[in-house]
């Protein structure tokens, strides 16, 4: 007879549901996306039915008489607001499109309640402000009772930021911003610049490549006068002002059939604009902080800029959750339905992990043995990280599939491709062999936590690969394949309690080799979401170059013959 | 959340109206619809956030289009405020 809390993400863009127990523990967390396995899963219902009813099952839902409170991760819905949409910088019918889903979604949240049985009518939706449950997300994750909380996305209910203070673990807004103003449409727009399309999420191609471009201040002042920071709010500059700088900035857009480099210095420009822009924001918000900045909101993936704020700017911590942008906030709306059951206004304080979502099927991991003829089946249960760090000491590209899988966009290492970072052609191997990427985008490290200020400046914990970081020059050498272009890279730290499999694995691979730093790139191909299913990842592994794939115990290695 | 001034808050929607309007304080009436004002939609969100940061009470965006005149609008934020 408990009452379980079903979070639901309902931008109309990367669906998740999050479920939280009547206790307020959060048993389970994924997008749709892997559920589905298509990439961003525009336009599904966060609770699509089979999604969900295999997380209840998995979290141990009694459909007989368990009962499910919903909650959504917006309060109104877009389109109901009679505001005429900005088209100066991204296409209206893009917003137009986005408006529909958003509604849509928001209107149907819960329904497959009833298809699953678990209510005779539609259930009511507890609806939650956006920015809030961006909030409640971030702070979840973030191990402080104090802090300054800031959520900067492409919009929320009023407008693009809100400013949070978290006081004894309760969250109270400050100030929000009101109106379009945004650098999340700012940077959307920078990537339709480069020649990218956000619709697709590729934001991170602007930042990778920004790595081989020169800011230059011609382009960068221009993108940085398109908003005007008012004590943190942010303004898109009026109409006549907006379309001259837009008129301006479009000259240095990369026409389609120009070559990718002739856009790095719009990047490293729009990535300087952004990095000026946020700092105005952070400079006004630290007062009373403790040196705590929680950061939420889809800005928050910004890794290049995360890694310059600790000890620059007012705030000697910075905390990221695994999932800032708002599949994560399937995981507020649960929790502040949580919150909203047990009559606390504190935020709960979550165990530091982001592998909350599904594991490997049972039956598909019986199956696995049906492999034998065409690959070398193993159970390597009693030395798993040994025979995994001894392949990748060959050169090895391995696939590994253990655990939960991870909440966010990252691959942490229970959905991760490995490899050894040290040959300097291992990065043009994985893409042609695997991964289908292009060049010029770096691969992460990952580093036991206690190892970072060897390898690094400016050391922090990263266990969300949240903060891109430079490598001491020295120690850049012995690891090219996942040094970037700048000097840098976006680690993932690893300590023996959160992470004790791939700390061990580091730890077996530095024996070996010297070098206990682990290439960690995700499971997927180019293109498609993180691999879901055992299927999912055979697929990948017998289409592709990957030598091998660690399935829970199971090594599975090609042999001559496949 | 405290009660506001009355007085003062009507006068500071009016300067608010009328900077985005470019028209004099004087002229806007409380009795006057966003149509009759010449307020556009997307000023009339604006102005509602300047109500939520200079007065402390929470403001949704939708609040000033469920009202017929700013009177209303007015009114329902100071109630708002006061409860």
């Amino acid at each position: 007879m408990a009452l379980f809390h079903l979070g639901l993400s309902t931008s109309g863009h990367d669906p998740a549901l999050a479920i939280v127990d009547a206790d307020g523990k959060l048993v389970f967390a994924e997008a749709t996306e892997r559920f589905l396995q298509d990439k961003r899963a525009w336009g599904i219902a966060p609770d699509h039915v089979p999604h969900l009813e295999a997380a209840l099952k998995q979290v141990g839902f009694d459909f007989g008489s368990d009962s499910l409170a919903v909650a959504t991760s917006w309060k109104k819905i877009k389109a109901e607001l009679p505001v005429e949409l900005m088209g100066e910088l991204l296409p209206v019918t893009d917003a137009r499109w986005l408006r529909e889903l958003h509604a849509g979604i928001n209107t149907h949240a819960g329904a497959s309640l009833l298809r699953l049985g678990i209510v005779q009518q539609m259930p009511e939706v507890r609806r939650y402000d956006h920015h809030l449950c961006h909030a409640a997300t971030a702070c979840a994750f973030a191990p402080v009772d104090t802090a300054s909380c800031l959520i900067v996305d492409g919009e929320g209910e009023a407008g693009a930021v809100s400013m949070f203070d978290l006081r004894g673990r309760e969250l109270q807004r400050r100030w929000r911003s009101w109106g379009p103003g945004s650098l999340g449409t700012l940077y959307a727009w920078l990537t339709q610049l480069c020649g990218f399309d956000w619709r697709l999420g590729e934001e991170w191609k602007v930042m990778g490549l920004a790595a081989y471009g020169t800011a230059r201040p011609e382009i960068r002042d221009a993108l940085v006068a398109l908003l005007e920071v008012d004590e943190g709010r942010l303004r898109f500059a009026d109409k006549e002002r907006l379309a001259d700088l837009v008129a301006r900035i479009r000259q240095f857009a990369r026409p389609a059939d120009a070559p990718l480099m002739s856009a790095a210095d719009l990047a490293a420009s729009g990535q300087a604009a952004y990095a000026a822009l946020a700092d105005r924001i952070l400079s006004g918000i630290a007062d009373g902080s403790e040196g705590n900045l929680v950061l939420g909101g889809g800005c928050a993936l910004n890794s290049s800029y995360n890694g310059t704020i600790a000890g620059r700017m007012p705030f000697d911590r910075l905390f990221v959750p695994p999932a800032p942008a708002d599949d994560g906030n399937a995981v507020g709306a649960a929790l502040l339905s949580w919150m909203e059951t047990a009559k606390t206004s504190r935020v709960p304080a979550l165990p530091a992990t982001p592998y909350l979502g599904s594991v490997a099927g049972k039956d598909a991991l019986a199956r696995l043995e049906n492999l034998s003829g065409i690959a070398r089946v193993s159970d390597v249960s009693a030395n798993s990280e040994d025979r995994v760090a001894a392949l990748l000491a060959e050169g090895k590209i391995v696939g590994v599939m253990r655990g939960r899988a991870e909440f966010g966009p990252r691959a942490l290492g229970n959905r991760s491709i490995l490899a050894d970072p040290r040959p300097a052609d291992m990065k043009d191997r994985i893409n042609r062999l695997v991964k289908g990427r292009e060049p010029y985008r770096p691969f992460a490290p990952v580093l036991c936590e206690e190892d970072v200020a060897d390898w690094f400046e400016r050391a922090q914990p990263s266990p969300y690969m949240s903060i891109t970081l430079h490598w001491r020059e020295a120690m850049a050498r012995q690891v090219p394949a996942v040094v970037h272009a700048d000097g840098t890279g976006r680690l993932q730290t690893v300590s023996s309690s959160s992470a004790p499999w791939m700390h061990t694995l580091v730890r077996r691979f530095g024996e070996r080799t010297g070098v206990p730093v682990v290439l960690n790139t995700s499971f997927n191909i180019m293109g498609k979401p993180i691999v879901h299913s055992v299927e999912d990842a055979l697929a990948v592994f017998m289409t592709s170059g990957l030598d091998a794939v660690l399935i829970e115990d199971l090594l599975i290695e090609k042999t001559a013959a496949s | 959340m405290s009660d506001i001034d009355e007085s003062q808050f009507f006068s500071f929607l009016r300067d608010r109206v009328a900077q985005r309007t470019k028209t004099e304080a004087d002229a806007i009436g409380m009795d006057m619809s966003l149509a009759d004002l010449g307020l556009q939609s997307i000023d009339a969100v604006l102005v509602c956030g300047e109500v939520e940061d200079r007065f402390g009470v929470e403001v949704d965006p939708a609040d000033i289009f469920e009202h017929d005149t700013l009177g209303e609008f007015a009114r329902a934020i100071l109630k708002r405020a006061g409860a």
